[in-house]
């Protein structure tokens, strides 16, 4: 084709038109996410933003965290969704690291979820709808804290996930299927319960995370960061605190108060 | 040599001895992958060697290959119907042919490694924008389609069909739609091949993945991979006719475009190889590239099989005009091009993964070394994907048109090319 006025004006309408098609079809999600960065950053039109913090200074190692988030959420011992791993300062001092799911402001794991199965509910909490999910492991390779669990095995609707579950009764969630991705989601079955009924996360232990109602030394803390007067603000506000990997811009809603002698930057 | 010729051109049309024992290779191979398959489906991905830590290995490197391989079919549209170089044209089919067997294979592979191949469609009823998976998944779906409308009337047109003469006609309509057809392709494919790479490049948690590099690596290999894959295709077609399938010529030029992507790839791949090591490296990456040197055999599988073998030689062969005029030669460049670019892939997957994520504040390593190897079963699905294809590529250039008439006099065929052309 020769490069003539009339084709260079041709070649530019096409550009021209191309480019406000992509411009035009594009608009409504630019909207869509100006929209949600406001919502996360702000948390203005939420009326909630749930927070954990978990006091390092205080954790003795002893697990029952763990374990209560086994026998509550029905977790088999190699798929745990709150992990405990010992580690020490620089200074060579030993403390007790436990990280449940942080529940990022800006999630990566449900950006790349193909089918929106990963999705982040207007109060922050980052949770999942297992009807959707389609086992890709894109969330797992996404995820930068080794949050996400995949189920491998065939599941056996019938037999305990552990021994950690009581034989009587009901789980409080349902069983994950095979091949589908799961994470700790902060009991939301408590919370959403809990707040139906007029209680308070974070005080009330009906509505608050198993692991935090069983710690025996109080290391770890839940509440409601909008609300000024409850004790994840009062914490935040007064005691120097850090979240995991906060060069990635992943804004986690769990913050660690550092254990003695960590230096934190 | 001419009467080898001859018997070779005799022999071609009844089965003979090599090809009932090819066939029957690559059908043992895919009973291994069904049985493989089953066992995947029924018991479910425990079987693997995929963990937590390594949840993609050696059947996502088989689906972006099996992608990649099947560039060919964009890259020869784009060439024929954008620049109008119609010489090129005869590729087209034979092009298309390897994508759609690559498109397939990818499907198969994917269909096997998610966890819900029963919800294999839900990206396209529960869309999330902003995944660039789910934008993979839309532009493959998507691209399929144009391959199956491409590849229709090629069957349409076969021996078989010729029984309904309506038959040809509808190919003869849909044909028409080519043009069209090679656009829309095009666009497609511009936009996945590039985001198989962003699918890790977008991934901040692994300081191997996230640089911009890894989207135009991804798809300046594949144009390179995809003639590449095409061009050693052809060639063995040839090798089994005893003649040039597509005028030599041709084929010559089409290894200088495959030349020319691979030269452009390995400098991009240089390129980005001095400024994450030097000028612009970050703390994370130094560490995480320091732990993979001294866990896994990256430094070899990056310099000899990825940037020597895979890059460096072919690029000599297909730009050297007496290597590159030699079949042999040329077959052996075309070869190496696609081992680089499945090694690419490979390196980058494995690579990224292997690596511990440190979450932890403190000072001590506290997380072990993770290994990944396949299973019997993985390899077993991945042997009887792979033997799907070649199958699929054998009996294709059999019994459809794939290639028009002889192109050339028989005095061409392959073995008289160590002569001076």
């Amino acid at each position: 084709m020769d490069i003539n006025r009339r084709n260079l004006l041709k070649i530019l309408g096409a550009a021209g038109f191309s480019t406000a098609v992509a411009a035009a079809l594009t608009a409504p999600f630019n909207k869509r996410q100006i929209a949600n960065a406001q919502s996360h950053s702000g948390g203005e039109d939420a009326e909630h933003r749930w927070v954990m913090i978990i006091d390092l200074r205080k954790c003795i190692g002893c697990d029952y965290c763990v374990y209560a988030c086994q026998a509550i959420n029905d977790v088999p011992d190699d798929m745990r969704w709150n992990v405990h791993v010992v580690d020490q300062t620089r200074t060579g001092e030993v403390f007790h690291m436990t990280r449940p799911c942080l529940h990022c402001q800006e999630p990566p794991c449900a950006d790349v979820c193909p089918t929106g199965a990963t999705y982040q509910r207007g109060d922050g909490l980052v949770v999942m709808d297992y009807d959707r999910c389609i086992g890709c492991r894109y969330c797992q390779v996404a995820c930068p804290y080794d949050v996400r669990r995949f189920n491998w095995e065939p599941v056996d609707q019938d037999a305990p996930a552990n021994d950690l579950q009581p034989q009587w009764g009901s789980a409080e969630v349902e069983r994950r299927s095979r091949g589908v991705t799961e994470k700790c989601t902060f009991c939301i079955h408590r919370l959403d319960r809990g707040l139906e009924h007029g209680l308070t996360p974070g005080v009330d232990e009906a509505a608050t995370p198993a692991c935090v109602n069983i710690c025996p030394v109080e290391a770890r803390i839940f509440g409601d960061l909008n609300d000024p007067d409850s004790r994840v603000s009062q914490i935040i506000e007064n005691t120097p605190t850090f979240r995991l990997a906060e060069e990635l811009g992943t804004e986690p809603n769990v913050y660690y108060v550092p254990a003695e002698g960590m230096v934190t930057t | 040599m001419t009467t080898a010729t001859a018997q070779r051109t005799q022999t071609a049309q009844p089965p003979n001895a090599p090809f009932i024992i090819w066939v029957g290779l690559l059908g043992l191979l895919m009973v291994w992958g069904a049985v493989s398959g089953i066992i995947v489906l029924t018991i479910g991905l425990a079987v693997t060697g995929l963990t937590d830590q390594v949840p993609w290995g050696l059947w996502i490197v088989l689906d972006l290959s099996a992608i990649s391989l099947g560039a060919g079919a964009f890259i020869f549209s784009a060439i024929v119907y954008l620049l109008k170089l119609e010489r090129f044209r005869i590729f087209a089919r034979v092009a298309v042919l390897v994508g759609f067997l690559g498109y397939t294979s990818a499907m198969l592979a994917l269909f096997l490694d998610i966890g819900r191949p029963d919800r294999f469609f839900y990206p396209i009823i529960f869309p999330n924008v902003h995944s660039v998976l789910w934008e993979i998944t839309m532009c493959v779906v998507l691209y399929f389609a144009v391959l199956a409308a491409e590849m229709a009337p090629v069957v349409l047109e076969s021996r078989f069909f010729s029984r309904w003469p309506q038959a040809a006609q509808i190919g003869h309509q849909i044909h028409k739609a080519t043009p069209f057809l090679a656009v829309v392709g095009l666009g497609l494919s511009l936009l996945h091949q590039s985001s198989l790479g962003a699918t890790y490049g977008v991934i901040a948690a692994r300081p191997l993945w996230y640089k911009p590099s890894l989207p135009i690596m991804f798809i300046l290999s594949a144009a390179a991979g995809g003639i590449g894959a095409t061009i050693l295709g052809v060639h063995v077609v040839s090798y089994f006719k005893g003649k040039f399938v597509i005028k030599k010529k041709v084929i010559e030029q089409a290894a200088i475009i495959a030349g020319g992507m691979l030269a452009l790839y390995l400098y991009i791949k240089i390129w980005d190889w001095a400024t994450t090591t030097y000028y612009s490296s970050t703390a994370a990456r130094e560490t995480d590239l320091a732990l993979l040197r001294l866990t896994t055999p990256y430094d070899t599988s990056f310099w000899l099989v990825e940037v020597l073998l895979g890059g460096m030689i072919p690029l000599v062969i297909f730009f050297w005009p007496r290597l590159r005029r030699n079949f042999w030669w040329l077959s052996l460049a075309s070869l190496l091009t696609v081992v680089g670019i499945v090694f690419l892939r490979w390196n980058v997957t494995v690579a990224g993964l292997v690596v511990p994520l440190d979450w932890s504040p403190g000072s001590a390593f506290l997380f072990p070394r993770i290994f990944y190897a396949p299973t019997v079963p993985e390899l077993g699905a991945f042997f009887g994907i792979v033997a799907y294809a070649l199958l699929g590529y054998t009996l294709a250039v059999r019994f459809l048109p794939i290639f028009e008439e002889e192109e050339e006099p028989p005095s061409s065929m392959p073995i008289d090319e160590t002569a001076p052309a």
